[in-house]
């Protein structure tokens, strides 16, 4: 095959060049699964002899790619045990201002990115965000975009951060036979990530601000819930609007129902009454804020005193399954509140508030209802089990010793590591079997937390980057910068980041980063420098898509949440790619500087 | 439903016969108009032929006795039924109201 060449290529390059290319077309216009087009793109170089077997498959045996699994066992510990719940819970709190807001939310998705996987983050916090931003008053799309780059920024601050780092060390190490320590990055990564987080609050105007009345109602993450005024209740006899009853934070009053089941209008003057439903839309926290402040209790029959409420009762969140029995049905008309020892306290339909009393909606597959259960409660029955999903019903976080156990197992993991005491993928094993011994999370959880799509997508990424760099394509590209460049190794190292910051845009930071490791290491090579403070460059620079919603997973999870458009991403993302270039270059050069071979 | 108001003892009394529902609230409230302009003197509402009392008829109670109150004037209930009290059970307004 050598021997047929065509514009400087033999046919295998092309072969790969044609794989690459038709693989990101295929990525980029249909909605096939990325893991079963890597493998097929894997198959391609495969039979056509591009690659041997040894090298087709060598990917899934990557200590890069195995890492990451690993990891997915040790995260599924910290998930389990409430360590991620207990965080989110204390570090948000009210700041004053939008740029407090920016700098509280962005530093500890950042620090938690730097540990975990960039979208466990950001989907951890995408709903937290949806309702801390109505508490602040803030339009959610002026914080998620923030919380997006956030974790990006922050996955690059340590190589177990982000999957691009793995593979890039992972390589370096290949070719060097020198492992990189696990918080290489660490420096240039918080230096970034500070550069990130003062831009994003100077250049905040260029958020959207979606407050229109048509996206209001999509950006909330709303419940209805139904309230029932007891008989004892000290506001009997004044109206909702002395009673402050007809607006809560982030909600209002929605419907009012006296004890005769006349619906009333909702207005300031309308007197209140013992056995009143009242029916709120909004923020379900601020709502039972309300509820036990104005001691309001849920509606279920009539109750007389609040002493009549079990406060052992816990709120417990379940998703109507497909083919249950409660579809198309009122939980009011039916004896499911009765057989299972429940009250149905709201309903919400992805995400989206139903102006009905609970009750009275009409359940659909997928709407999430909140039910008040006793503290003991069995939620494995049978009938349960086959019409409801309990967000929280394995897998509810039990905040104990588990949560310390776990936090030790994690920090234990990345100071043995970045002190070198144990190699880094020694280090995820042990801290993956200690999660298991100690209980953190079960054999099952732990099977089930590993995700094999992302990691074949990992694993053919780094095959990808091989073939490039076998069929001398890496080669032929680094010459080419080096020719238009010169051999100014800072103009060089600056280019091919540019060229990556940009090329991460559209395909994944992981094969980017895979992609790319060869070009610049022959690029450094060939200059007579030291590649490693050019890939630190590129790791940074791979990490850093802001400029379109595809450029990163976690892009994608905020992008409906936050009701944005693809040019918002491009408005505030363009500046921000060259901001964090020009910081990356700079502080690299500045902890790492460049020395010649 | 229909509604007498009378004065005994130097009080006002106005009874109430049939049912003081949502339907009949209108009227009633016309009716009661007199109590509230009134000042200096208790008010008795006699419930012995009222028969049923909605939640609009509640709100009816409910505007007497605000507007006595801050008179500082006196509004009793007479004469309620066993089915009645227990409305005023339920809606807690048996706790707002003075008892003959």
């Amino acid at each position: 095959m050598e021997s047929i060449m065509f514009l400087g290529f033999g046919l295998d390059a092309w072969i790969t060049i044609a794989t690459v290319l038709g693989m990101f077309t295929v990525l980029l216009t249909t909605k096939w699964r990325s893991d079963m087009v890597f493998l097929g793109a894997i198959g391609i170089l495969y039979v056509t002899g591009v690659l041997d077997a040894k090298e087709a498959f060598s990917g899934f045996s990557s200590t890069s790619v195995i890492t990451v699994g690993v990891l997915f066992v040790v995260v599924a510990g910290l998930m389990h045990t409430g360590v991620l719940q207990c965080i989110v819970r204390f570090l948000l709190g009210t700041p004053k201002s939008y740029g407090k807001a920016v700098a509280r939310l962005m530093v500890p998705v950042a620090v938690l990115s730097s540990f975990l996987s960039n979208t466990t983050v950001v989907a951890l916090f995408v709903n937290i965000v949806k309702m801390w931003s109505r508490k602040l008053g803030v339009s959610p799309s002026k914080l998620l975009i923030p919380l997006s780059y956030a974790s990006g920024m922050g996955g690059v601050c340590t190589l177990i951060g982000t999957p691009p780092n793995l593979i890039i060390s992972g390589l370096y190490e290949e070719k060097t036979g020198q492992a990189m320590n696990i918080l290489a990055t660490t420096i240039p990564g918080l230096f970034c990530l500070v550069i990130g987080i003062l831009s994003i609050i100077a250049m905040h105007r260029l958020l959207p601000n979606r407050k229109a009345p048509e996206s209001a109602f999509e950006s909330t993450g709303d419940y209805t819930v139904e309230l029932q005024v007891p008989s004892d209740n000290p506001y009997i006899g004044q109206t909702l609007g002395e009673a402050g009853l007809c607006h809560v934070n982030g909600g209002s009053l929605i419907k009012l129902y006296h004890f005769d089941d006349i619906m009333s209008s909702v207005s300031e003057d309308e007197p209140i009454m013992g056995g009143d439903h009242l029916v709120y839309a909004g923020q379900i926290d601020e709502i039972i804020e309300m509820a036990l402040t104005h001691q309001l209790v849920s509606a279920d029959h009539h109750i007389f005193s609040m002493s009549e409420i079990d406060h052992d009762c816990k709120l417990r969140t379940a998703y109507v399954n497909f083919g249950s029995s409660l579809i198309g049905k009122t939980i009011g008309k039916s004896s499911f509140e009765k057989d299972n020892n429940v009250v149905l306290a709201a309903v919400s339909r992805r995400g989206e508030r139903i102006n009905e009393a609970p009750r009275d909606v009409v359940l659909e597959a997928g709407d999430t209802l909140l039910l008040i259960c006793p503290k003991h409660f069995n939620m494995n029955t049978t009938s349960l089990k086959d019409d409801l999903c309990f967000f929280d019903s394995d897998e509810v976080p039990n905040i104990g010793y588990g949560t310390l156990i776990s936090t030790v197992i994690m920090i234990a993991m990345v100071v043995v590591s970045a002190l070198g005491i144990i190699p880094l993928l020694q280090c995820a094993f042990l801290a993956a079997a200690a999660m298991l011994i100690c209980r953190c999370c079960n054999m099952e959880q732990a099977m089930r937390a590993i995700n094999w799509d992302i990691l074949m997508v990992f694993a053919g990424s780094a095959v990808l980057g091989l073939a490039i760099q076998k069929t001398g394509i890496a080669e032929w590209l680094a010459n080419g910068i080096l020719d238009v460049c010169g051999t100014n190794p800072l103009v060089v190292m600056t280019a091919i980041c540019f060229v990556g910051t940009f090329v991460t845009e559209f395909i994944s930071n992981t094969a980017a980063g895979a992609m790319f490791f060869p070009i610049m290491y022959e690029a450094a090579d060939k200059l007579g420098y030291d590649p490693f403070p050019f890939l630190i460059a590129l790791m940074i620079s791979v990490s850093s898509s802001f400029a379109t919603p595809i450029g990163s997973p976690t892009h994608m999870l905020v992008y409906g949440p936050g009701g944005y458009r693809f040019s918002d991403f491009m408005r505030i993302g363009l500046l921000m790619n060259i901001i964090i270039l020009a910081a990356n270059i700079l502080i690299v050069n500045i902890i790492y500087p460049l020395t010649p071979q | 439903m229909n509604t007498v108001l009378k004065e005994e003892n130097n009080d006002l009394v106005m009874y109430f016969e049939g049912r003081l529902d949502t339907a009949s609230s209108p009227e009633t409230e016309t009716a009661v108009a007199p109590l509230k302009e009134s000042t200096g003197r208790n008010i008795i509402l006699d419930c012995t032929k009222l028969d049923y009392i909605s939640s609009s008829g509640l709100r009816i109670f409910l505007n007497i006795l605000k507007s006595a109150k801050a008179k500082g004037d006196h509004v009793y209930i007479r004469g309620i039924s066993d089915d009645i009290r227990a409305v005023f059970v339920m809606t807690g307004f048996i706790n707002l109201f003075e008892f003959k």
